[in-house]
């Protein structure tokens, strides 16, 4: 059924307000388990679950007005103090809210599908003071199923009191345990990604630098006019030099502040965890305390789009895998319940992402083991390796600990996942480890993707231009320090082994002739692989725009795009993860032959 | 643009007339329709991309623009020659991309009548794909061959220049 809505404007006026107002109530119901008392915070969920009815009712959404009036009665007994808040309870009003996102997305979507909304209700009534009326309709509804007559008994046997309902709604909540799975997808969909909300102070400042701009262009064309008519010849570079200098000041200012209209809190990201969290620790029967730092960090969107999956994947991990049963910790001196930190901060040009707990830590001979067992590693290959090396492992696709695929975990692709997004991004990944005590997970990601910072290099007289936020150090170094080993040359840095690739051979440049005995090696990481890449020189730091290479050149190995100099020339941007990635082999190959 | 390649298909019989850009190539003359052609300009700094196919000279900043440029004489399998003073690039829009065609020299922008345009010879003794032939022009003392540059890059040319290693 098409949505017929005659004002437009209005039902989008809805639509962006509903899903505002939704995406906070998730975060507000978690925070109300942990804090019942919370009288301020029960009042702010009650109003954005009645203004939603309101607003519904008035559009005519009949299906929603029926949910968020269940919702509304429920949480108006929370209030009034008649009901407790307790898990169970928690569990059904999540579910209505998701029921409501699903309701609101069909909206969005311009169709409204026909959509099981009974048994849900269904699940809420038992703990209004409800009448017999309410019951029977429920009862004689036509499109209750399976749960629903199940729950329609349920009223009447189990009226007088509320305290025996609860356990009966938890038994409830299992047959239908799989369903919240898709709502909670289509939840997520609700955020619009094609419009952006700018602040208008935001817009008044772009438009004052755009106005300097304008001043700054007068006056350029004052000077040459100047310098034509031959007015003062000896002035002229010094006063171009000054007009330089302030462009250049009004250029950075512009693009900071574009750049800061595509940034978006990473909240947009986090404030989804508390439900994951919640819901993962009561399915798991542990207790959690989930902790969030620099939620206002701000990021590009592009950015915002990418992290959500590794980030759910690695929470997820820590819960599962890191921490222990309340049981277990007590038995190892720990307090009962876990923490996960999730923590969010600038750090110069990169925002640095951590999801640290205190559970068990990572147990680096088990990760041995196990990949040895799997068949992902052989005997040698583990014997030259150090302990950073063997914690990488995990990141193997195929790689689980588990001996059993659950729901949850077992079959090896969330690291997976995890590592290929944070490449993606040109992000790296750290694991700190502390064995007993808990184990962080540190991402470390580009603020943007479409201006960065990169360390310019000459390979052979042609410019590149590698990203910098890979670039982890630099060193000049003596070839004879190069070391060979099964056909791969490698420097030894400190305590680890480092492999090499000459960008001379892997981009396949004319030899310039030049044969002296240092080169530079340029450290990169590319999420949790570290690799020297062997320059002629470094010719310093830039801030370049990336530039696409068009569609005929877009998937070239280890070219990233590219971007223009200041004089005009186009350098190629390297692309570390490519490199990396399936390069690899290449420098094997063409290094064995040398 | 693949409409501009079906309109002169289309207008063989209508006998209109057409533009045609002419440029050399190894002293053989060719003519591409204009509308395919968005500007010519000069030979400039060319970046090399490596691992690319032999006949991708590189890419260019055309006004703030990132195009690739190709050497048709190598795309043809013709001798190599040094780039000199009449050397131009034509900046053309193939399949939806900008590209760049290096040739040797552009002469002129020449009106013929459809009916000039006739099937290319079955034999062609040049090393151009029979392919990229969309006919011969015979017009007083000139030969000139009409190129389809959209032939050129057929399918699997398109891949292949992704992912070629």
């Amino acid at each position: 059924m098409p949505i017929d809505c005659e004002d437009q404007e209005l039902l989008e006026g809805f639509l962006a307000e509903t899903t505002e107002l939704l995406e906070k109530l998730d975060d507000d119901l978690v925070s109300l388990e942990k804090s019942p008392e919370d009288a301020e915070l029960m009042n702010r969920i009650f109003r954005s679950i009645h203004t939603v009815k309101g607003a519904s009712s008035f559009l005519g959404f009949d299906l929603l007005v029926k949910v968020t009036h269940k919702t509304e009665d429920v949480l108006n007994r929370l209030r009034k103090g008649e009901l407790v808040v307790t898990p169970e309870i928690m569990d059904v009003i999540l579910e209505a809210v998701d029921l409501v996102k699903t309701l609101v997305a069909d909206i969005k979507a311009g169709e409204i599908v026909e959509r099981d909304i009974e048994s849900t209700i269904a699940k809420l009534v038992p703990y209004l003071s409800m009448s017999a009326t309410e019951a029977t309709v429920l009862s004689a509804a036509p499109k209750a199923e399976g749960a629903a007559p199940a729950a329609a008994p349920q009223p009447e046997s189990a009226q007088a009191a509320v305290l025996q309902v609860a356990p009966a709604a938890a038994k409830l909540k299992e047959p239908a345990a799989q369903k919240p799975a898709a709502p909670a997808a289509k939840g997520e969909e609700l955020a619009d990604n094609s419009t952006v909300r700018v602040d208008v102070k935001r817009l008044d400042d772009l438009m004052n630098q755009v106005g300097e701009l304008v001043l700054e262009r007068n006056r350029m064309i004052q000077l040459h006019s100047d310098y034509q008519s031959g007015l003062d010849p000896n002035g002229f570079a010094d006063d171009f030099g000054k007009l330089s200098k302030r462009l250049n000041f009004v250029t950075s200012e512009l693009q900071m502040q574009v750049l800061k209209m595509r940034m978006l809190p990473v909240e947009k990201v986090f404030k989804k965890f508390p439900r994951i969290v919640r819901n993962l620790a009561r399915d798991l029967g542990k207790e959690v305390d989930l902790q969030i730092f620099g939620e206002e960090t701000e990021l590009d969107r592009s950015v915002v789009d990418e992290i959500g999956d590794p980030l759910i994947h690695l929470i997820r991990n820590a819960l599962d895998h890191g921490l222990e049963t309340p049981d277990e910790r007590l038995a190892s001196g720990k307090p009962r319940m876990g923490t996960v930190m999730l923590s969010a901060a600038h750090e110069g040009n990169q925002i640095v992402i951590s999801i640290k707990d205190n559970g068990r830590g990572i147990n680096p001979d088990k990760i041995a083991q196990k990949a040895l067992d799997k068949g992902l590693i052989t005997e040698e290959q583990l014997a030259v390796m150090g302990s950073r090396e063997i914690l990488e492992l995990i990141f193997l696709p195929g790689f689980s600990t588990k001996e059993q695929t659950t729901d949850l975990s077992g079959r090896g692709v969330g690291m997976d996942v995890v590592r290929t997004n944070i490449r993606k991004l040109n992000g790296i990944i750290e694991i700190k480890n502390e064995l007993g005590h808990g184990s962080e997970f540190i991402l470390k990601l580009p603020l943007t993707l479409a201006i960065i910072q990169s360390l310019l290099v000459e390979v052979e007289r042609e410019v590149y231009s590698i990203p910098l936020a890979s670039v982890i150090e630099t060193m000049r170094v003596d070839q004879k320090e190069f070391h060979m080993i099964g056909g791969q040359e490698v420097l030894k840095l400190r305590d680890s082994v480092l492999p090499l690739l000459r960008l001379g051979r892997v981009f396949s440049c004319a030899d310039a002739g030049h044969d002296r005995s240092t080169c530079y090696v340029v450290i990169v990481g590319v999420a949790e692989k570290r690799v020297g890449l062997v320059v002629t020189r470094l010719l310093g730091q830039q801030e370049v725009a990336i530039k696409s290479l068009g569609k005929f050149l877009a998937n070239l190995p280890g070219i990233g795009g590219s971007t223009i100099m200041g004089d005009g020339r186009v350098a190629l941007i390297v692309d570390p993860m490519g490199l990396i990635g399936g390069g690899e082999g290449t420098g094997v190959r063409k290094s064995a032959a040398a | 643009m693949q409409t501009t390649a079906l309109k002169v298909k289309s207008e063989e019989y209508a006998g209109e007339l057409i533009q045609l850009v002419s440029f050399n190539l190894e002293n053989e003359e060719y003519g591409i329709n204009v509308l395919m052609v968005r500007e010519i300009i000069r030979m400039l700094n060319i970046t090399r991309v490596p691992n690319t196919p032999h006949y991708v000279e590189g890419v260019i900043n055309l006004r703030g623009k990132v195009i690739p440029i190709i050497s048709l004489r190598r795309k043809f399998d013709l001798p190599e020659a040094e780039y000199d003073k009449r050397t131009r690039i034509m900046v053309m829009e193939v399949v939806g991309e900008m590209m760049g065609f290096i040739v040797d020299e552009v002469s002129e922008v020449i009106r013929i009548s459809e009916k000039e345009i006739q099937p290319p010879p079955p034999v062609v003794s040049s090393g151009i794909d029979q392919e990229c032939m969309a006919g011969v022009i015979n017009q007083a003392e000139r030969l000139l061959v009409l190129l389809d540059l959209e032939r050129m890059f057929t399918a699997d040319e398109r891949k292949l220049f992704s992912s070629v290693a």
